[in-house]
């Protein structure tokens, strides 16, 4: 039974990781109707932002500049990262979406792929081939439940994103932003002519999926402290079939299925021998989708695609 | 139409005064190296590139390759082969038929050393992988050599380590299924550890994919095993979040690792999760004396950090490239020719003094070679343990 | 040269339309008279221009190497390439013309085969200069079949397919394991069980066997996804992709992760040029026939494809499918030409470089396709020298012609054969 709840646990952070990133993909496919194929990216940016600011603000503290506390220096941390990866989602946005909004989808999912290679060798360019070490904020504690092995930074990390992701439930069903998101993925034709501003929309679901996959970024560091500027294309395409999974203009749909997803790997790997781990993983969803064509709460939606 | 004739006649009279008047400068000796710069693995091209280039600044220093009494200029290809097979075998043909090397190093990797080697085979043309480990890379290749031992050879070596070491007989192997030389090397050790202590003594055979980071649940399922080591031939990368995992999940028994755990960039992705750990590799840089420590000193002054095994093996590796090339004694200047002539001196060349021990090569291009155990001392630097010989 | 020897007709006879006014047969020929002149004499151009040697690809490598001989290169290529062959055109082109004309009138049928020959005669002899100029010719050809049968699905069809590395593992591990197990003494498979000479004879069964066998696995993607509209071909095309990898993976009879290698060498320039060819064929044909037209009926409009009793679910199954037969063809192709596969191969990445072929070229397009696929290989072996830099350079540029062509370069153009070989003057 303790193996059982282990991996419990194990699948409850790993799941955490999917699902904070499926939100992001999720909200640009469901307003837009896009892919956002730079999301894994934006990711990988996210987590170096976040090395980079907590970096600063260790030494700082080290120094004796400033004295501030564990805690208070992630939060920082994560505030400061979320703010300037923002700024890189509403960059993509501006560059490879905004003028693509009338042209084929796929060109735009082009678009999103290439600024993702870009980022990637950029990165690669920039800080060379030597992978970053995430500093180390919080000294890890293992508490030992009746042979389940929890660590702080597990509960840390699946309450934080917990968090987050009811914070951005509420500000898409309780704002005056979040309605026009709603109404925009609901209509995308007519909902600008209402006078909803389309171009600020669109660039504010780039920052706040940004800022998420920022915040999943700078966990992961803490979690799987070793980074490389390849991190992000797995996660990303894993993250959209969350997405896809979830079903269209579903937060809740999203956030499920990147637990479902981050579960399936977990348990194929412990019920069935773990070199099948992929070959199982997808088939069941792949049996999900046969069964479920339309995602777990999207509507079927017959609206005319574009190509 | 008449016009247009001018402006090309005019087109060529300006290319021609144009075109550089330098003389055509003594022929280079050209040396490819084929490496991944860009990929999953571009830590292993960096040190592959500076390796090389420091040997070239030593040719250079030394106003170029001594041949036959004749000082000939070097030339180094570097071609980027993305960690990719296909890549590797363009590269690879390019190298050969347009920049017309006299000797490839690299690739690195199994993947694109095996493939890479049909290449240089068919060519005729000497390749020498530093740092692929697998059987097949110079298998019926006569041109096709390798700088480091082979994981037959390393299976074994770590399975009777830790028989002796520790007396246990229940292991656990954690690997990378995508990888082929993780697969491989895991496969020979679980063979060789079933040997010694008969079946089922390998309680958990457990895998994951490239590029995945969470390992917990194969983790949870080893500890329930009831294994008394895990054995785990991954890349530096990899190594620290297994390590660290495993111990947030309350393995405490000891890790061991393979020849891929000796870069210089495991101990400080780790950290002290490492200490006290052991692992099998080409050469140990903490205590290196003679012309080992030379090299790491060097290495380190100029690109800031200790060199791994990868940079160790390419520099053995390059430095065999230039004895072969200067037992063959005369270059004729026949590409063809000269190619095989430093095949053949290169399947000569006998007690070679690398810096990553001695090597003598087999029919097959396989050096015979030393094994190092190394412990990682509490300061996080790689001690000398112990060398196994085959 | 004076213009006298221009009929009286060139009057109005610019430089642009004397060119417009050559056929498609003369421009072969010229580029044959071109090639076969650095055959003859591109050597000791190449010395006398300082060059150390034929520059490979239109001296694109050489001038990003050694920007100093810039010049030299472009003289060259001026000198070897573009001059004869506007020469040679400009000069048969009543020949030409007259040439062209009479076959067409004949039969246009045998007059593209015609061109075909000289056409791959030419490309042979340019390529025959070095072997590294075959390899990138062989796996252009193969990038243009996988290109032009994923833009049959994402272009023709308006579908988002992520599966095309899946058909082409498919496809290049079952063509493998034929000639791997028939045709030589492997380690994996035991010895040949016919002579190795009917190999050559049987390679195409091979690769219709791959071919068949992504069809296959197409139909295990077809069956779920096409029930209804939507993004779920995606996911569900991508969940393929990684099982078939994962299933390699995990089959040690064909190698696993360490590959599968040795395959014999049948996939010279000829069989490649030669496939090549009837999949750019067939599939055009294919999209110019009623299918084709009832593919983009549903692509533009599904509910009024179906009134207009398209069936529309079979369509896009058989279009499906016979885009996946076609990846599995390249994958045994290029299975053969590298001699050795492994799953890796067959992953995110190259996915990433199909798409980007086909949306660079144009969608709907087959001679978007083949732009696409020659320009993107072109560019990735040209920038070698910068390393790192030239995976920059490619995305940036396919960006902005996404953003000033978002539907590619050349899209929604049909591929006339008719009127690209008939005479002109």
């Amino acid at each position: 039974m303790t193996f059982f709840f282990q991996n419990v646990i194990n699948a409850l952070q790993w799941g955490s990781f999917y699902a904070m990133i499926a939100l992001g993909y999720s909200m640009v496919y469901s307003i837009l109707m896009l892919f956002n194929f730079a999301h894994g990216d934006i990711f990988m940016v996210g987590a170096y932002i976040g090395v980079g600011v907590a970096t600063v603000l260790v030494t700082l503290t080290s120094s004796g500049a400033i004295v501030l506390p564990g805690w208070l220096i992630l939060v920082l941390t994560i505030l400061i990262s979320m703010f300037l990866t923002s700024f890189v989602g509403m960059f993509v946005e501006r560059v490879g979406y905004r003028p693509l909004r009338d042209a084929p989808r796929a060109s735009a999912a082009i678009t999103g792929l290439m600024i993702g290679i870009i980022l990637e060798t950029g990165n690669l360019a920039i800080m060379g081939a030597t992978r970053v070490k995430f500093p180390p904020i919080i000294e890890s504690v293992t508490y030992n439940i009746g042979g389940v092995f929890v660590t702080n930074k597990k509960i840390m990390i699946v309450v934080i994103s917990l968090m987050f992701m009811f914070a951005l439930h509420q500000f898409v069903q309780r704002t005056k932003w979040g309605m026009a998101m709603r109404a925009m993925s609901f209509d995308y034709v007519a909902v600008p002519l209402m006078g909803v501003p389309m171009n600020t929309i669109a660039a504010m679901t780039f920052a706040i999926g940004s800022a998420l996959a920022s915040v999943a970024g700078i966990l992961f560091g803490i979690a799987y402290p070793v980074l490389d500027p390849y991190m992000g294309i797995v996660f990303g395409w894993k993250a959209f079939v969350a997405a896809i999974l979830g079903g269209r203009g579903s937060i809740l749909g999203a956030t499920l299925a990147g637990f479902l997803l981050g579960f399936i790997e977990i348990f194929v790997a412990m019920v069935f021998p773990s070199t099948l781990r992929d070959l199982i993983a997808y088939s069941i969803i792949l049996l999900i989708l046969v069964f479920r064509p339309h995602g777990f709460f999207g509507e079927p939606y017959s609206a005319q695609l574009r190509l | 139409m008449a016009k247009c004739m001018k402006i090309l006649v005019l087109c060529l009279a300006i290319g021609l005064a144009v075109s550089p008047g330098v003389q055509a400068a003594e022929k280079a000796i050209k040396i490819g190296i084929n490496a991944p710069i860009t990929g999953d693995i571009p830590k292993v091209g960096e040190g592959t590139k500076f390796a090389a280039q420091m040997w070239l600044e030593d040719i250079k220093a030394a106003g170029g390759l001594d041949v036959g009494g004749k000082k000939y200029p070097v030339e180094l290809v570097i071609e980027d082969n993305e960690a990719k097979a296909e890549s590797a075998v363009k590269a690879m043909t390019k190298m050969i038929t347009e920049d017309e090397v006299i000797a490839i190093v690299g690739p690195q990797a199994s993947k694109q050393a095996i493939p890479g080697g049909e290449v240089a085979n068919n060519y005729k043309t000497p390749m020498i992988s530093p740092w692929s480990t697998n059987p097949d890379t110079t298998k019926n290749r006569p041109f096709v050599f390798r700088g480091c031992f082979l994981d037959p050879f390393q299976g074994p070596v770590l399975a009777n380590f830790i028989k002796e070491e520790f007396k246990f007989t229940k292991a656990a192997v954690l690997y990378d299924v995508a990888s082929d030389y993780p697969k491989g090397l895991a496969e020979y050790f679980r063979q060789a550890w079933e040997k010694l202590n008969g079946p089922g003594s390998v309680t958990a055979f457990e895998s994951f994919t490239t590029k995945d980071a969470d390992f917990s649940s194969q983790l949870t399922k080893i500890i329930q095993s009831g294994a008394e080591v895990l054995f785990t031939p991954q890349y530096y990368n990899e190594v620290a979040l297994i390590v660290q995992q495993a111990h947030e999940l309350g393995w405490k028994n000891p890790i061991v690792g393979s020849d891929s755990w000796g870069s210089a960039e495991t101990v400080k992705l780790c950290g002290k999760d490492c200490y006290g750990l052991f692992f099998s590799t080409h050469y140990a840089a903490a205590g290196a004396t003679g012309a080992t420590k030379e090299f790491i000193d060097r290495y380190n002054k100029k690109y800031g950090y200790v060199p791994d095994d990868v940079a160790a093996l390419t520099w053995d590796s390059i430095r065999i490239v230039q004895r072969a090339i200067q037992n063959c004694g005369k270059l004729t200047g026949d590409i063809k020719a000269d190619r095989q002539c430093v095949r053949d001196a290169m399947a000569k060349i006998k007690e070679f003094e690398g810096i990553t021990g001695k090597m003598t090569f087999t029919e097959e291009g396989d050096p015979i070679k030393c094994a190092v155990i190394v412990k990682i001392s509490d300061k996080g630097e790689y001690e000398f343990y112990k060398s196994v010989c085959p | 040269m004076k213009n006298t020897d221009l009929p009286e007709a060139g009057k109005q006879d610019t430089f642009r339309t004397s060119l417009a006014r050559i056929p498609l047969l003369g421009w072969l020929i010229g580029a044959l008279v071109a090639v076969l002149l650095e055959h003859l004499t591109g050597l000791r151009l190449a010395e006398a221009l300082l060059l150390p040697k034929v520059p490979v690809l239109f001296g694109l490598v050489t001038m990003l190497k050694t920007p100093l001989l810039i010049p030299s290169s472009v003289f060259y290529v001026l000198l070897i390439y573009i001059l004869p062959t506007f020469i040679v055109a400009r000069l048969t082109r009543p020949l030409t013309n007259r040439l062209s004309a009479g076959l067409f009138n004949l039969s246009p049928a045998v007059s593209a085969v015609i061109h075909l020959g000289v056409f791959y005669a030419a490309l042979h002899l340019w390529s025959e200069i070095s072997d590294y100029r075959v390899l990138t010719v062989k796996l252009t050809l193969i990038a243009i079949m996988l290109t032009l049968s994923l833009n049959l699905i994402n272009g023709y069809m308006g579908e988002f397919s992520c599966s095309h590395p899946g058909f082409m593992a498919l496809g290049a591990y079952t063509a493998s394991v034929f000639t791997l197990s028939l045709f030589t003494d492997s380690r994996m498979f035991g010895t040949a069980v016919f002579q190795a000479g009917y190999g050559p004879f049987l390679f195409p069964a091979a690769l219709i066997l791959g071919g068949f066998t992504a069809a296959a696995g197409a139909l295990i993607i077809a069956i779920p996804s096409f029930r209804t509209r939507g993004d779920y071909l995606a996911i569900i095309s991508l969940a393929f992709m990684f099982i078939v990898k994962s299933m390699i993976e995990n089959m040690e009879v064909i190698g696993g992760p360490r590959g599968l290698g040795g395959q014999p060498d049948y996939a010279n320039l000829p069989a490649v040029f030669v496939w090549t060819v009837l999949c750019v064929w067939m599939i055009n044909n294919f999209v110019q026939s009623v299918l084709g037209k009832a593919l983009n009926a549903v692509r533009d409009d599904e509910t009024a494809a179906d009134a207009m009793t398209v069936n529309t679910r079979q369509t896009k199954m058989t279009a499906f499918m016979f885009g996946a037969f076609w990846a599995g063809i390249a994958g045994g192709l290029f299975a053969h030409v590298l001699r050795y596969v492994n799953p890796a191969t067959f992953g995110i990445q190259n996915l990433a470089e199909v798409l980007a072929m086909v949306y660079f070229g144009g969608l709907n397009s087959v001679y978007g396709s083949i732009v696409g696929a020659v320009s993107m290989n072109l560019l990735g072996e040209a920038l070698r020298p910068l390393e790192i830099y030239k995976w920059i350079i490619i995305p940036l540029l396919l960006i902005l012609v996404m953003i000033f062509r978002p539907a590619g370069l050349i899209a929604f153009k049909e591929f006339n054969v008719r009127n690209l070989i008939r005479p002109r003057g």
